[in-house]
């Protein structure tokens, strides 16, 4: 389905000058258009794998680096931060820090970069204009980045990054810090890019988004790749992530547990509600 | 921190339509060292009161009076309040008396020398601060930056620049932050000073580290933008000379001019000639 590489980690290991063996022996490819979700408990190298997309990891953070990470034929360690951003576009968990803090008004903001990649000014009056109808901001254009929602302020962060058009968009738990409103206008918006067939990478703890959001799931525990499937295959292995203190999907755990229970055999769990409802109706019919 | 305080502090660029906002960024930064320079060649309490009259007829114009007014309330009044009265008396200096005054049957003089000195520097602190806001509320960030890029200065510069103008509104969120987290933990701010001092350094502490992270997040943010990328940047705006700044230009070249000779002929304190009419009588 997904024939082009644009990611590739190559025996990937990483130890920052403080903490040593963050990420171990990483190897996987990432196709065009493909949803890659990256999952784990608190300390798996969720972030630092996101990080070493861009090439914070090693340039900005220093310490040790084995292998290779080759990002739209780049390579992360022959290139700088700024060189790999028309590649690669991060969007942090923090929405207000990751304001330039430079521009004043929202147009502004996210046109930033493109102003500072010395974009010309048509093309980026263009993109702006692109990005702030496509990420719901239209209104907001003048005002400061600063008096919007958390919610807005990460969709107009997704919007900076999108106006730059990278081939990656990298997005580190980005609702992580926002209230359920805030959540719903980010994952709303994510659905908006994977609709567009942007490729994605995606850390995140809110399990049940996963589910609708990616195609595969990468599963770090402690620096090491758990499980590297298409998304059904690893939230059905219950007992792997609840051994890492990961709570899978409640329609996928609510099968398993009654499959136990029971002693039926289900062909595949379910991982979304809709087809939990197909499943349980198909169940409930034949008894 | 106080409400005028914090007001001063907080991020606080102000947006107008105004000719001291058309102008160029250099013109105003030009004027802010002009200015500066010339409070500190002379050692005269009303040539820098003219000064301090001169940039708030300007702030007038670029509709930013509020905030400069504020400014010289926090900073010029208190010094002077403070400075004046206890350098008329203790200043070493002192030599010419203005007045005695009598307090609990003590004889207590007055001296020009200090009374001059208590008066002059905070109001060249005030000239430089005021004309430095003038230029800073006056001038958009980005287009300041992408001017910064345009005249080649260093990076490095330019990071501690950008870096620098995000710390102070960080700075002031999170110590508010911080305050309120440690007063419902139940930090006393009823106390004496010595626990007050105490206080403040518990502040220090997780406000210092907390801010550093966040200026390193935001570092980070702005790195992912290209911010440090070999190229020539686009400013948003037009960035050339216009005739406002030639009106400027003029302004300053006559005003200097003027300056050349009232210290030609009477020196760096011109004021020293009223003070000898203040002496006679």
């Amino acid at each position: 389905m997904f024939k082009q590489e644009v990611i590739s980690f190559q025996n990937f290991s990483y130890s920052y000058p403080t903490k040593r063996n963050v990420l171990i022996d990483i190897n996987l490819k990432v196709y065009k258009g493909e949803v890659l979700g990256i999952i784990g408990p608190n300390g798996a190298g969720k972030s630092t794998f996101c990080k070493s997309l861009n090439g914070l990891v090693p340039h900005f953070y220093g310490g040790s680096i084995k292998g290779n990470v080759i990002v739209a034929g780049m390579n992360t360690l022959e290139h700088t931060v700024a060189e790999l951003s028309t590649k690669v576009g991060i969007v942090f968990q923090e929405p207000e820090n990751q304001l330039s803090g430079l521009a004043l008004t929202v147009e502004e903001e996210v046109g930033f970069g493109l102003s500072m990649l010395g974009f010309k000014k048509e093309l980026i009056r263009e993109r702006v204009k692109e990005a702030i109808e496509k990420f719901g901001l239209k209104g907001l254009e003048k005002r400061s980045p600063f008096e919007l929602s958390g919610g807005q302020q990460q969709r107009l962060a997704i919007a900076t990054i999108f106006a730059m058009k990278p081939e990656v968009m990298v997005l580190d738990e980005p609702a992580a810090l926002l209230d359920p409103i805030g959540k719903y206008e980010v994952f709303s918006t994510i659905k908006e890019l994977i609709a567009e067939g942007s490729t994605i990478v995606i850390a995140e703890h809110e399990i049940e988004e996963i589910a609708y959001l990616t195609d595969r799931i990468l599963f770090l525990k402690e620096g090491k790749i758990i499980s590297l499937d298409n998304t059904r295959n690893v939230l059905s292995e219950i007992s792997k992530l609840k051994e890492a203190g990961i709570d899978p999907p409640s329609v996928t755990e609510l099968t398993y547990v009654l499959e136990k229970e029971l002693g039926n055999k289900f062909d595949q769990y379910p991982i979304k509600l809709s087809e939990a409802v197909k499943l349980y109706s198909e169940v409930l019919k034949i008894k | 921190m106080s409400s005028i305080g914090t007001s001063l502090l907080r991020r606080s660029i102000i947006v107008k339509e105004t000719l001291i906002h058309k102008a160029d960024p250099r013109t105003k930064f030009l004027f802010f060292l002009w200015i500066s320079i010339w409070a500190y060649i002379f050692y005269d309490y009303v040539l820098t009161t003219i000064f301090l009259i001169g940039i708030i007829i300007l702030a007038i114009i670029g509709k930013i009076l509020k905030r400069i007014l504020l400014s010289v309330a926090v900073i010029v009044l208190p010094w002077m309040a403070l400075g004046v009265p206890i350098l008329s008396v203790l200043f070493p200096w002192n030599s010419t008396l203005m007045y005695k005054i009598e307090i609990f049957g003590w004889q207590i003089p007055f001296y020009y020398e200090g009374f001059a000195w208590g008066l002059t520097w905070p109001l060249r602190i005030g000239v430089c601060i005021t004309s430095a806001l003038l230029f800073y509320l006056t001038t958009n960030p980005a287009n300041l930056i992408a001017l910064l890029f345009k005249l080649k200065l260093p990076f490095r510069f330019i990071y501690a620049f950008a870096a620098a103008t995000q710390l102070i509104p960080l700075l002031v969120d999170e110590a508010g932050t911080i305050y309120q987290a440690q007063l419902s933990r139940g930090l006393r701010t009823d106390v004496g000073i010595i626990k007050r001092i105490w206080n403040f350094l518990i502040l220090i502490v997780p406000l210092t580290l907390s801010s550093l992270t966040k200026v390193q997040i935001r570092a980070i943010a702005l790195e992912s933008r290209g911010f440090s990328a070999p190229v020539i940047k686009t400013c948003p705006y037009d960035i050339r000379f216009k005739n406002i700044d030639y009106v400027f230009f003029i302004g300053i070249a006559i005003a200097t001019l003027i300056m050349v000779y009232v210290y030609t002929v009477y020196g760096f304190s011109p004021i020293v000639h009223l003070k000898q009419y203040f002496i006679s009588g």
